[in-house]
């Protein structure tokens, strides 16, 4: 197991952050895009990880590199991350397991993550979020069962954003169905936005969101011998890059309530894995602020398109 | 690789874990029956190893065959933890050397076999559901890739089958029929078709298995119309077998959670 620093949830440590950056208000203090593919968590090679890797993907962990410098600067006491590979075919979950740990071996790339977890919850704030959820009207659950898996998705995020896992964490899953190519009801994800939005005001949490989510999601079906052989590495084919970048001048041109419609209008053009909702639950969480988004990074793996951004409110 | 095999027989089973639940609604109860009926079967034919797919191991990668020979420790399933279906234990044994023949003749067949063996790999509900089912028989095991055509599923179970060579073996796919959910929280005796519409189709689909009708035509059309389990391709891997060919036998169907599962037979 490799070495994790555990946060106690709400401990004098997280009270101390508020002296620096952002004046310590409580809040959601930023909010980003986060991408998963576990190829970069495998391309860095963290001790937790299990398979070694030679590199790879490097723009897109120079981005990640960026957020964490800026993520630090804001000092939160929690980051809620909303992920689409927690599936969940009956309502909105949240973790309310105190400490998750274990090991998650992706089912899909179980050669590039066999990821060692352990990490501390906000429980308290999980909890709030359940409860405005329900209130709002939507099927949420508290999951108390620490014989869940947690999914690559959420990991991954986390661990891109944060490797040192110093910071409690709040994970939400993706209501969705996992056998056909359903999209989640971005209306419940507006609500469910809402809902955490209070949650984190009624707890007088300072927040960092994370919405796990690639941008165009075609992809190859085979892999190269050398999962890092950058030689192959390109977008599915030039109309998804170009609905990535069309997305991306809205996103960077701002106001978010641009996005309200290009969203939608981008999952229909490149299959975006934001069809789990992810990007529009932070949106709403963040109140469709009148922000220009931060386009940290953006590349290509195994051909989806993936763009680290940063919206602070 | 051996000579030409025939499968003993082929059969569509559901994945849904409901079907172990200790208080269940009548349909579950029907279809876990009709499960174990096929697993009689199967030994009343000689079937030494099971080739399974279940659409519950989706990948999108290549075609990955379970080459770990012993598999157990239990499935906490991500949704439905909070019953006493959602943790089922399972102890399976894997029969190795077919699977990794499996995977040698699926990369001749021009796919990419991707050969899984890892400590800890979460082997999905479906399998679990259905092997606990079915009986102890040694299973040799594939992903359904979500990103592949159909076709390639087809030709994936034809590699299979030439892989078992002498063995006895029947083919079987782990999947349901349309998958709209109710998307709430119900008691077993609240179960019903999610969608009036969706149930029509999978009367439909099933009446033309029974009568032998290919259905393949169909497929795309039942994908979206009822929001098919990883658009049908349970079929296309059975169809690809060879075994579930001529009419099939519909020992049960009715709804889990609003979806719809149905146990069909195929004599080899």
């Amino acid at each position: 197991m490799a070495r994790v620093f555990h946060a106690t949830a709400g401990d004098s440590r997280t009270t101390a952050r508020r002296g620096s950056a952002s004046g310590g208000r409580a809040g959601i203090v930023a909010g980003y895009l986060a991408p998963h593919p576990p190829h970069l968590v495998y391309a860095e090679n963290p001790p937790q990880n299990e398979p070694r890797s030679t590199g790879g993907w490097e723009v897109l962990r120079w981005g990640y590199e960026e957020l964490r410098r800026r993520l630090a600067a804001h000092a939160p006491d929690v980051l809620v991350v909303h992920a689409p590979h927690w599936i969940t075919m009956v309502g909105h979950h949240v973790n309310c397991v105190p400490r998750s740990r274990g090991i998650s071996v992706e089912p899909i790339f179980p050669h590039l993550f066999r990821y060692h977890y352990d990490f501390a919850t906000d429980v308290a704030l999980a909890e709030a979020i359940v409860a405005e959820a329900a209130d709002a009207g939507l099927v949420a659950s508290a999951m108390r069962d620490e014989g869940v898996r947690v999914d690559y998705a959420t990991i991954g995020a986390l661990h891109l954003a944060n490797p040192a896992w110093d910071i409690p964490v709040v994970s939400l899953s993706a209501n969705n169905n996992p056998y056909f190519y359903s999209d989640a009801a971005l209306d419940e994800m507006e609500t469910l936005g809402a809902a955490t939005a209070r949650a984190v005001e009624r707890t007088g949490r300072r927040a960092v969101l994370l919405a796990s989510n690639s941008l165009s999601h075609l992809h190859w079906d085979r892999e190269p011998d050398l999962p890092e052989d950058m030689g192959v590495e390109r977008p599915f084919n030039h109309h998804q890059y170009a609905a990535d970048m069309e997305l991306l001048k809205v996103v960077r041109e701002g106001p978010t309530e641009r996005l309200r419609a290009a969203v939608p209008a981008h999952i229909a053009a490149a299959q975006a894995e934001t069809k789990a909702g992810s990007l529009t639950w932070l949106l709403a969480a963040m109140g469709w602020p009148a922000v220009a988004g931060d386009v940290l990074a953006y590349g290509t793996v195994i051909a989806t398109g993936n763009a680290v951004v940063e919206w602070v409110p | 690789m051996g000579a030409l095999n025939v499968p003993a027989a082929a059969a569509l089973v559901p994945g849904m874990p409901h079907l172990l639940a200790a208080d269940p609604a009548p349909s579950w109860t029907a279809l876990a029956d009709a499960t174990r009926q096929v697993g009689d079967r199967l030994r009343a034919r000689g079937v030494e190893t099971l080739l399974l797919l279940s659409t519950q191991w989706f990948t999108v990668l290549g075609h990955q065959v379970q080459c770990d020979p012993h598999l157990s420790g239990t499935r906490t399933d991500e949704n439905w933890y909070a019953y006493d279906y959602g943790h089922l234990r399972y102890d399976l044994t894997v029969d190795a050397p077919l699977a990794l023949a499996w995977a040698d003749a699926i990369d001749a067949a021009g796919l990419q076999a991707r050969r899984t063996r890892y400590a800890g790999f979460p082997v999905d509900t479906g399998t679990v559901t259905a092997a606990a089912l079915l009986g102890p028989f040694p299973l040799a095991m594939v992903s359904c890739n979500l990103y592949a055509d159909p076709t390639a599923l087809a030709a994936v179970a034809k590699a299979g089958v030439a892989a078992a060579g002498g063995r006895r073996v029947a083919v079987v796919a782990v999947s349901g029929l349309s998958s709209g959910l109710i998307p709430r929280w119900i008691t077993p005796a609240e179960d019903r078709f999610a969608d009036p519409e969706h149930d029509r189709w999978n009367r439909k689909i099933l009446d033309a298995l029974a009568a032998g009708d290919d259905v393949a035509p169909l497929r795309e059309e039942f994908a979206r119309a009822a929001q098919a389990d990883s658009q049908f391709r349970a079929h296309a891997f059975l169809a690809g077998s060879g075994a579930a060919s001529g009419r099939a036998e519909v020992l049960a169907y009715g709804p889990v959670w609003g979806t719809g599962a149905a146990v069909v037979w195929w004599e080899g």
